[in-house]
């Protein structure tokens, strides 16, 4: 029954109108979730005993800069399913991402700059967390273009997936830079294995921020993913109706 | 072998391709220290960095149009359809690359280095690395040439450079810890990993990717 499950959710037509009847459930509770954890995160939460109420833009970077890493992840993962079992849904998904995970990058870059004034005295430094988050983002800029290059969707879809799956391997070494160099930037606050290094108070409306921040990017990826799909698909029969 | 042999004359008879970024490499490292005062003693501190931004950019250059012509040709197509494994032909053009720019230019850029720093200490300890980085450089832009075939190269290396960004940084602190007399071994054989998958890796998506060109 899974599998059977999975074969028709594979279909772009399925996947559409499924994901049409789940959008807006997604869409209110994460925008719920993200508003209710800012008004904690800004208003009800204490000032930091060192940065004082400039680490509050942690409930935007922290968000941010995790959903540009797992996107790209989530790429990566989409691009093998179309490789090993040429699933066309997987590879709209990897096109459509390819942008929203440049938007969140950039605005993780944005708001740890802001964040770097009061902090650090600084705008940027050349270490290596910001230094890998701005190839992140290049990265992402070269998908686009790289997919956008070729007319021929067939080749541009196989190379898209290629890229993507080759480029998977800067994740871990972005995620791990705060460790192996000595940076500025410092470590994860939250981590799986340890007690997180933030406060309680400050660390539930951190996690709500993330989650609803998560749930937010998930909608903006369905609506460019329905829009690649109708793009890509214009010519089916399902799409003139659907339209 | 006998590719080997045949991608060696093709390259050899072809010295826009071999020598020419030889030379451009050469003439970077000699226009470098022009725009610094002559006098400079600190010529060895930046030496490095314009030595791996140097060696990046030449082995772009030189892997421009390294899978082009035969693709243009109709040789790609040939090994395509012979019984001949298409990622042995990939891996023996790239060998051959590295054999005839990556290898003078590793070389060049250790005497550049005993010019610059005075330290054969220094020049010495620098050549085996140079001799890995390019292998992987050339690698890499290969890659990325190949899925940017038709497209020119400045698709392909908008999309690999950024792989090899954090070689850059790895390469910083094998200098830092060559200069201050650290062990850096560690670094070899992390440089030395990555050539150990990429070597097999690359050739055998390359091969995929050209036969994805042919369809």
């Amino acid at each position: 029954m899974i599998k059977n499950f999975i074969h028709q959710f594979a279909s772009p037509k399925t996947y559409i109108y499924q994901v049409d009847r789940l959008y807006p459930y997604i869409l209110y509770i994460s925008l719920t979730i993200y508003l209710i954890s800012i008004f904690w995160g800004l208003f009800l939460t204490p000032e930091d005993f060192v940065q004082g109420n400039s680490y509050r833009i942690i409930y935007l970077h922290v968000p941010a800069s995790f959903i540009s890493q797992s996107l790209f992840m989530a790429m990566a993962i989409a691009s093998a399913i179309y490789l090993i079992w040429k699933v066309k849904l997987s590879v709209y998904l990897v096109r459509s991402i390819a942008p929203i995970g440049a938007v969140t990058t950039f605005i993780a870059l944005i708001s740890g700059s802001i964040w770097g004034i009061p902090t650090w005295g600084t705008w940027w430094v050349w270490d290596a967390r910001i230094v890998s988050t701005l190839i992140l983002f290049i990265m992402y800029l070269g998908l686009i273009s790289l997919h956008d290059s070729f007319s021929n969707h067939e080749k541009a879809d196989k190379f898209l997936s290629i890229l993507a799956l080759v480029g998977s391997v800067n994740i871990p070494i972005i995620k791990m830079s705060v460790e192996w160099w000595s940076t500025l930037h410092q470590p994860a606050s939250i981590t799986i294995s340890n007690k997180p290094a933030i406060d309680l108070v400050m660390l539930y409306p951190l996690f709500g921020s993330m989650i609803g921040f998560a749930g937010i990017v998930t909608c903006l990826v369905i609506l460019s993913s329905k829009l690649q799909i109708l793009k890509r698909e214009r010519n089916k029969s399902w799409v003139k109706n659907y339209a | 072998m006998n590719i080997i042999k045949y991608e060696l004359l093709k390259l050899r008879s072809k010295s826009r391709g071999w020598l020419g970024p030889i030379l451009v490499f050469i003439l970077i490292m000699v226009a470098f220290p022009l725009t610094i005062e002559i006098s400079n003693n600190d010529l060895g501190q930046s030496f490095f960095s314009v030595l791996w931004i140097a060696m990046l950019l030449v082995m772009m250059l030189a892997t421009e149009d390294i899978f082009l012509e035969d693709y243009n040709d109709g040789s790609l197509e040939q090994f395509a359809i012979s019984n001949i494994n298409l990622s042995y032909v990939v891996a023996a053009k790239i060998f051959i690359y590295w054999l005839l720019i990556g290898l003078p230019i590793s070389l060049l850029g250790s005497l550049f280095c005993l010019g610059m720093t005075n330290s054969i200490y220094l020049a010495s300890h620098i050549l085996p690395i140079l001799l890995v980085t390019s292998y992987i450089f050339i690698n890499v832009f290969s890659f990325g040439n190949a899925l940017s075939l038709t497209k020119g190269s400045v698709l392909g290396t908008l999309v690999t450079l950024p792989l090899l960004l954090p070689l850059l940084i790895v390469l910083g602190k094998v200098v830092i810890s060559i200069n201050l007399n650290l062990n850096y071994l560690g670094f070899v054989g992390l440089l030395l990993g990555v050539l150990s998958i990429i070597i097999f890796l690359i050739p055998l998506i390359i091969s995929y990717i050209i036969r994805a060109h042919l369809e």
